[in-house]
């Protein structure tokens, strides 16, 4: 056998037309907007110094005003209630929105209909929902923020729940029907437990990404840690704006903890009883991509 | 032989855990709190109800300008306004992204245990993402229109930190879960941290990075219109001088333009990503 065959045998290179198509696109979208965008490049080389003028002031020089603490404290507090009532109504809305939007469930016009009112819903980023249809009727109050996240969240919520619903186990249902389940009971004896770790693990997720959301809420006028934010920073504040950036951190870093802290517990307790596997499908980031939009 | 016998033992109960009353009853308080007017938001449904009769009014004929409509009639002549700032949305939209994702690749192996054994680096480098993803992408922006202006380069630098959050923790996850066959293969053959990184790790975990890259764009048009709001350029700003002013009609065509572009971009999106992951 000669070299040359020997190299025939190698297998050939994969085709990088498409990928070089691709990262050609990509660079002519990036180019456009660099070219076109409306900032000054004076104004960028001025960006470090602004921030670093801005984060002494917050909090080195003159540094963060600890008499504000009670106060940002207390708006932090509202803010996680307007997130807690957001997630509930959101919870209580998706459960029985995610059941007949899963194909395997209902009937495939329903969940068709669902779906799309899903989707509809979702593309209506929270504040843009409390500043065009909640303020207006629940005025600048709370309430009208939590309205809002609760909106929203009906969507994603219901959204993850149908996904959920659709990859069952379809073994406990099958043995809830030969057993002469009627279709709710099925549902209750043969679906739900399957899949309420999962969700209730969901829904915690969205406790912690409704936080988020309903911090910046109050700067609309919703309520909430937003509101002080919003005025102390526009009114140059800036000692007040750092008292209250630290409690929003902390106070988020901590509910994160303990809400990752009870999700891992639900799914690993739901592991232990009855479906490897789980534990990857709540962790992977794809998954938790789907719960952030 | 009896059948009693025959009869496999029927399994014991398992003991009732406390866990699941206690969360309950937890849930039941902090809702209950959150809810009542001493404690929480004042949360009344009778009260709702009644705003929704009264607010609908105003969202179908607008008393207060002189447009006299309300946010179910838009008022299409206002459209091409629209159309320069979605732009600038847009652009915003992809510059942070560009931006945001290059820097959060790097950030990524650092903060995965997989790439960065050294403990003081890797729990500092967790420490400052979690802190820069619990500020929210609004303050940021507000932040920034404070220190520099308003317009858009404030939101693009807002955007770039957001993203850099999001990018760095998804792909660093998707770094933890990597498969540790080329790693040892590529530590066998002598390669330094670097190159272990660069052949056994990041072809790995490349195709959920361009997948995670176009997701923070679907992102960004929505974050973008939400920090126009406080100032920072594009849609979101000129949808905060129509509401301000209660011009319902044009607010109801800026959502509807937003809608439509969202959706789309999330309907290719979507497609793109299937076809890479």
């Amino acid at each position: 056998m000669t070299a040359a065959t020997m190299a025939g045998n190698r297998p050939q290179r994969p085709s990088r037309t498409k990928r070089n198509l691709a990262l050609l696109g990509v660079g002519l979208i990036v180019a456009a907007a660099v070219a076109t965008v409306d900032v000054d490049p004076a104004e960028i080389l001025e960006l470090p110094a602004g921030v670093a003028l801005l984060f002494r002031e917050m909090f080195l020089d003159p540094g963060p005003d600890w008499s504000y603490l009670p106060t940002a404290m207390e708006g932090m507090l509202e803010s996680i209630q307007i997130a807690w009532v957001g997630t509930v109504i959101g919870a209580i809305l998706s459960l029985p929105l995610g059941f007949f939007g899963a194909k395997n469930v209902s009937s495939p016009l329903v969940s068709n209909v669902v779906r799309q009112f899903l989707n509809v819903i979702r593309a209506f980023p929270e504040i843009i929902l409390a500043i065009t249809i909640m303020i207006p009727i629940a005025g600048l109050t709370p309430v009208a923020g939590a309205l809002a996240l609760g909106i929203h969240s009906i969507g994603t919520l219901g959204k993850l729940t149908a996904e959920v619903v659709e990859g069952i186990d379809p073994g406990p249902v099958e043995a809830a029907r030969a057993a002469g389940g009627r279709p709710l009971q099925i549902q209750r004896w043969g679906i739900l437990p399957q899949v309420l770790p999962e969700i209730v693990a969901f829904w915690l997720y969205r406790f912690e990404i409704n936080i988020r959301a309903s911090a910046i809420l109050g700067a609309v006028g919703a309520g909430g840690i937003g509101f002080s934010l919003q005025q102390t920073i526009v009114f140059h504040r800036y000692e007040l704006a750092g008292t209250a950036i630290i409690v929003v951190v902390v106070a988020t870093i901590a509910v994160d903890t303990v809400s990752g802290w009870v999700r891992r517990r639900i799914i690993e307790g739901a592991d232990a009883r009855a479906r490897p596997g789980d534990v990857e499908a709540l962790g992977s980031p794809l998954r938790e991509d789907t719960a952030i939009g | 032989m009896t059948t009693a016998a025959v009869q496999p033992r029927r399994p014991a109960k398992p003991r009732p855990s406390l866990v699941v009353p206690i969360g309950i009853v937890a849930f039941l308080a902090i809702t209950w709190a959150s809810l009542s007017e001493q404690f929480g938001i004042a949360f009344d449904l009778g009260k709702i109800l009644e705003d929704i009769t009264a607010g609908g009014e105003i969202l179908i004929s607008d008393r207060d300008s002189a447009a006299q409509y309300g946010l179910l009639v838009p008022n299409w002549a206002f459209l091409p306004q629209t159309v320069e700032p979605m732009i600038e949305t847009f652009q915003m939209a992809v510059l942070a992204a560009t931006i945001g994702c290059a820097v959060a690749l790097p950030v990524a192996f650092v903060v995965s245990r997989v790439t960065t054994p050294n403990s003081p680096t890797f729990v500092l480098g967790r420490s400052v993402l979690s802190v820069v993803r619990a500020i929210p992408d609004i303050l940021y922006a507000l932040m920034f229109v404070a220190s520099v202006s308003i317009g858009p380069l404030a939101g693009i630098a807002a955007l770039v930190l957001f993203n850099i959050g999001v990018v760095a923790k998804l792909l660093s996850e998707t770094v933890d879960g990597v498969d540790q066959g080329p790693i040892e293969a590529a530590r066998a053959g002598g390669s330094n941290r670097p190159q272990t990184v660069r052949w056994a790790v990041l072809p790995q975990v490349l195709p959920n990075y361009v997948a995670y890259a176009l997701y923070t764009f679907e992102l960004n048009i929505r974050a973008a219109t939400v920090i126009g709001i406080v100032g920072a350029g594009g849609i979101g700003y000129l949808l905060r001088g129509q509401y301000q002013f209660f011009n319902w009609s044009n607010v109801s065509v800026i959502i509807i333009v937003l809608f439509v572009c969202v959706f789309f971009i999330e309907m290719i999106s979507i497609w793109l990503r299937r076809r890479l992951v």
